[in-house]
């Protein structure tokens, strides 16, 4: 209980500074520099005469004058959004570095959000189907399971398991000293499943 | 008589010993004659010896500079160091074919040779997919792609090589992506082989999986040095530019890390072998489709080095395996199936699903990205470029998420997991991102997504540490020393703590990867002798450019002062280099020293005579940190990968019990008798297992999330039922190298 409270306390620290900080950044507009907005605007837009490079990226001469011109319109107090279009409108789409977000290549978008949507729907689908198959097919082993096994076997099957689990197990060194030694008195009495199948308990399930 | 001639005979009578091999493998497989197989072992053997005497010849003639041979002509020149001559092998597309087919050998006689692992009824079938990729090589390289195709006229001098590859990164960065490409074929063969003999069980997983991760190991060492040569060569500042070519290499990466997942799941929980035979072949196709897209030059890359006709071929061979591989999913469907039901989707199963989810999205948003001008130039005729934004925007998010998954992830136990215990563990690592988020806005990460980001990397290397230091903890409590502790554990768990360091490594990667991203600050400038440009706080002032000639090139090199904070750092001399037959693609040395975590990256962009020179200067943080958390990546995918040592008992033993299919992982485990013991031991099936989980599920405390168990001494457990109960996951486990 206690950890569980220390644990809500911290995110209850996160969920305020990220409040805070959220406020702090989103209300305060960010007062980029010229060269800042010159980047953004530059990496935006794909140098013409280069292999996969963008204009803020590319040394090249044309680059350089079109990072002028783009500081050029910044400083008239041109939007960001406006100097795209002013590139678009002098060079077509094929300048901007990344597709547009209308028309035919909002596709380009579109379809890896969709087959991502998709695919955890179809994911939880899948996973909904097993856990019903595999709810289903546990209450089957448990009807027809016959013979069920022997509490007592079960609890000392399952006192073992924790047993060596223990051993080398920082989880389950969290187990008090008392548990274990119960454990531990429990196991040793177990009887093996040899034994447990010589008296007919298990035997369905035991050895193949 | 030439030597490329003697190159040309060895590629026909490797294409020769190929068939014969495919024959001799198939022909002994059914009729069960092991002399056959042995025999097509050999054969194989002979395609790697010609394979080598081919590329000796190659070789050979590079640096006897046989001029008479075309390809030689082309990427070789007098004025080459020996070094780039030879490594000029690779550098065009018939020595890379070349380079392909030799190493793929070179990885077939490695599985002969340590084919005594791998279960005998799949061998031969694994050889004869090999070599039918060989064939397709050996065919390519003696009909359209001759590397030893000689001129009617020699040349007195060669060509020379592009500038571009004329790095030291070169001789290493391309040999790696090439073997790492070719290595995804090896598990593709298992593959092939399991579903052909529909022995699907979990022995060809355990022989496969080493071989993935063998291939996983290559291919991210060349995607490193891929992107150490981008940052070193290209001059842009960055690493990684989202260009095709460098998505293709990532493609199969990231398939290949989505197997090495799920693989998981069905060793444990024998689940989702439909899903990893699917990996496999989809790694493999992928890679194919990278050296097609390398070699077709049909989208426009920084690596268009050789645009050629062969890739068409290369989209038939590419037709062929998805086809080919479709059709033996079919057949074998049925055999597929899962032997153990899915418990709950809070649990390990549940996060490698999540991981297959997340990767699968960034593989496909990749190779859309990748293909879209395609699209869109077959459906509006308009050419548009899908750069880096898109990259950034659509796989950035979901590699946060795969980051945080990450974290989580390995705290959750197999089957399911009690809220309560997972909270109890999430405390840690919450509290790290807490004063992450924190703190660093007071050190001026003042972008919310950055925050964030760093948040999440603090969450789950908090998580990881905090995992490693409870194993550590628990053997120190036991009387080991810290360090002893560490290494202890790692050396006995190599699988999960490799898989840790690797996890640890990606969130370092991420960290320069987010710094770089968010805060790389830039600034260019015209300068005469004296002036100075200030970027972040450094300050280089220009003195003046030195001319330099010798008989292979020309050097231009900038003398530049870098001042922070009022001193003087250092003298940097970026440079840019002409090789003669290459004067419009000047070669370029970037200057790029690291003060506090933070790269200065100096990049000469022009000049005009000895006293004018346009400067770019990056301000780069924090990318150290992909170096680093790459190499991190590369050390924990080792320690995965590095073979257990040697336990002939145990392996006998359980061979005497053959358990492996019925056996279910249940980590109790116990003590293996030191000596084979000559009655089969009767063994917990699955069944009981089930029933006893079944029983004592909902307790609550059973929290199993921890890595198997292996050879613990048992005091209570040596006495009583030690060789009873001695067969399961671990002990299995030990049994394969």
């Amino acid at each position: 209980m206690k950890k569980q409270r220390a644990l809500l306390l911290v995110v209850a620290i996160v969920m305020i500074l990220v409040a805070i900080w959220s406020y702090v950044l989103l209300v305060a507009p960010a007062s980029e520099s010229l060269d800042q907005r010159e980047h953004d605007v530059a990496s935006q837009l794909k140098c013409p005469v280069c292999q996969g490079e963008s204009v803020a990226d590319s040394p090249s001469t044309i680059s350089q004058q079109m990072r002028g011109v783009i500081r050029q319109q910044l400083q008239q107090g041109q939007s960001e959004q406006q100097i795209i279009q002013y590139f678009v409108s002098r060079y077509g789409n094929s300048i901007l570095w990344s597709p547009p977000k209308q028309g035919f290549t909002m596709l380009a978008w579109i379809i890896p959000i969709a087959i991502l949507l998709g695919g955890a729907l179809l994911l939880m689908l899948v996973l909904r189907g097993w856990l019903t198959a595999g709810r289903a097919s546990r209450r089957a082993v448990d009807e027809d399971g016959g013979e069920p096994l022997d509490l007592d076997d079960l609890q000392q099957f399952q006192a073992q398991l924790e047993q060596e689990l223990a051993a080398d197990d920082p989880m389950f060194a969290r187990m008090s000293k008392e548990e274990h030694k119960e454990a531990r008195a429990t196991a040793r009495v177990a009887p093996t499943i040899d034994e447990a199948r010589r008296a007919g308990n298990v035997s369905k399930e035991v050895g193949s | 008589m030439y030597f490329s001639d003697l190159g040309f005979i060895s590629l026909l009578l490797a294409a020769g010993f190929a068939v014969l091999a495919i024959a001799l493998s198939i022909a002994g497989a059914l009729r069960k004659h092991t002399a056959l197989v042995a025999s097509a072992k050999r054969s194989v053997l002979a395609v790697t010896c010609f394979l080598l005497l081919a590329s000796a010849s190659l070789i050979i003639s590079f640096l006897t500079h046989d001029f008479g041979v075309s390809y030689v002509a082309q990427h070789s020149s007098l004025s080459m160091p020996w070094y780039f001559t030879a490594s000029a092998f690779y550098g065009g597309q018939e020595g890379s074919l070349l380079y392909w087919a030799l190493m793929l050998s070179v990885f077939s006689a490695i599985f002969i040779f340590t084919s005594k692992r791998a279960p005998t009824a799949l061998v031969p079938y694994v050889m004869a997919t090999l070599m039918a990729i060989e064939i397709f090589f050996l065919l390519m390289l003696v009909s359209v792609s001759n590397p030893f195709a000689r001129l009617p006229v020699p040349l007195a001098n060669g060509v020379g090589l592009n500038p571009l590859l004329m790095d030291p990164g070169m001789l290493v960065h391309p040999p790696m992506l090439l073997m790492g490409y070719m290595s995804f074929s090896v598990p593709f063969a298992f593959a092939v082989a399991a579903m052909i003999t529909g022995q699907l069980g979990s022995e060809w997983l355990r022989a496969i999986r080493r071989w993935m991760l063998a291939a996983w190991a290559i291919q991210t060492t060349g995607l490193l040095l891929g992107a150490w040569w981008a940052y070193h060569v290209l001059g842009w500042g960055g690493y990684w530019g989202w260009d095709p070519v460098e998505n293709a290499a990532l493609l199969p990466w990231l398939t290949a890390t989505a197997f090495l997942h799920s693989t998981m799941v069905q060793e444990r929980r024998g689940m989702l072998k439909v899903w990893n035979l699917a990996l496999v072949a989809l790694s493999f196709t992928l890679s194919i489709f990278g050296t097609f897209e390398v070699r077709s030059g049909i989208i426009s890359s920084v690596h268009s080095f050789a645009y050629s006709a062969i890739g068409g071929y290369f989209l038939a061979f590419l037709a062929l395996i998805i086809v080919f591989s479709t059709a033996l999913f079919i057949f074998r469907l049925p055999r597929l199936r899962p032997e153990q039901e899915f418990d709950s989707a809070i649990s390990r199963e549940g996060s490698f699903l999540l991981n297959n989810f997340l990767l699968l999205g960034v593989t496909f948003a990749t190779l859309w990205g990748t293909l879209f001008p395609l699209i869109s130039q077959a459906f509006t005729h308009q050419t548009l470029t899908v750069g880096p934004p898109f990259y950034e925007q659509v796989n950035g998010p979901i590699l946060l998420i795969l980051i945080l998954a990450m974290g989580v992830g390995p705290l959750l136990a197999w089957r399911r997991t009690s809220i309560r215990a997972l909270w109890r563990n999430l405390g840690w690592p919450a509290l790290a991102a807490a004063v992450c988020a924190a703190v660093l806005p007071l050190f001026g990460v003042r972008d919310v997504w950055a925050n964030v980001a760093f948040a999440v990397c603090a969450f789950t290397a908090g998580a990881i540490l905090y995992e490693v230091w409870r194993g550590v903890r628990v053997r120190h409590k036991h009387g080991e020393a810290y360090p002893i502790a560490l290494f202890m554990l790692i050396n006995r768990y190599r699988q999960r703590y490799g898989g840790y360091i690797v996890h640890l490594g990606f969130v370092l990667l991420a960290v320069g990867v987010i710094g770089s991203n968010f805060f790389q600050s830039q600034k260019d400038a015209d300068l005469k002798p004296g002036q100075s440009i200030s970027v972040s706080g450094y300050q280089p002032v220009y003195l003046g450019n030195i001319d330099e000639k010798y008989p292979d090139v020309e050097t231009i090199t900038a003398q530049l002062q870098v001042w922070h904070d009022g001193q003087l750092q250092q003298y940097i001399y970026p440079a840019r280099q002409f090789y003669p037959n290459f004067d419009n693609q000047p070669a370029s040395q970037i200057s790029i020293t690291t003060h506090d975590l933070t790269d200065l990256y100096v990049f000469l962009a022009n000049w005009d005579g000895l006293s004018q020179a346009t400067i770019r200067v990056f301000v780069n943080p924090l990318v150290t940190f992909v170096w680093l958390g790459g190499v991190f990546m590369l050390f924990g995918g080792i320690i995965c990968w590095w073979p257990e040592r040697k336990k002939r008992h145990v392996k006998q033993f359980v061979k005497d019990v053959s358990v492996e299919d019925q056996v279910v992982g249940t980590r109790a485990t116990a003590r293996v008798p030191s000596q084979p013991d000559p009655t089969p031991a009767p063994t917990m099936t699955r069944s009981v297992v089930s029933k006893i989980r079944n029983h004592s599920r909902g307790e609550g405390g059973v929290d199993e999330g921890r890595g198997p168990l292996r050879s613990p001494s048992y005091p209570f457990l040596r006495h009583s039922r030690g060789d009873r109960l001695s067969a399961d996951s671990s002990g299995t486990k030990e049994a394969t190298p």
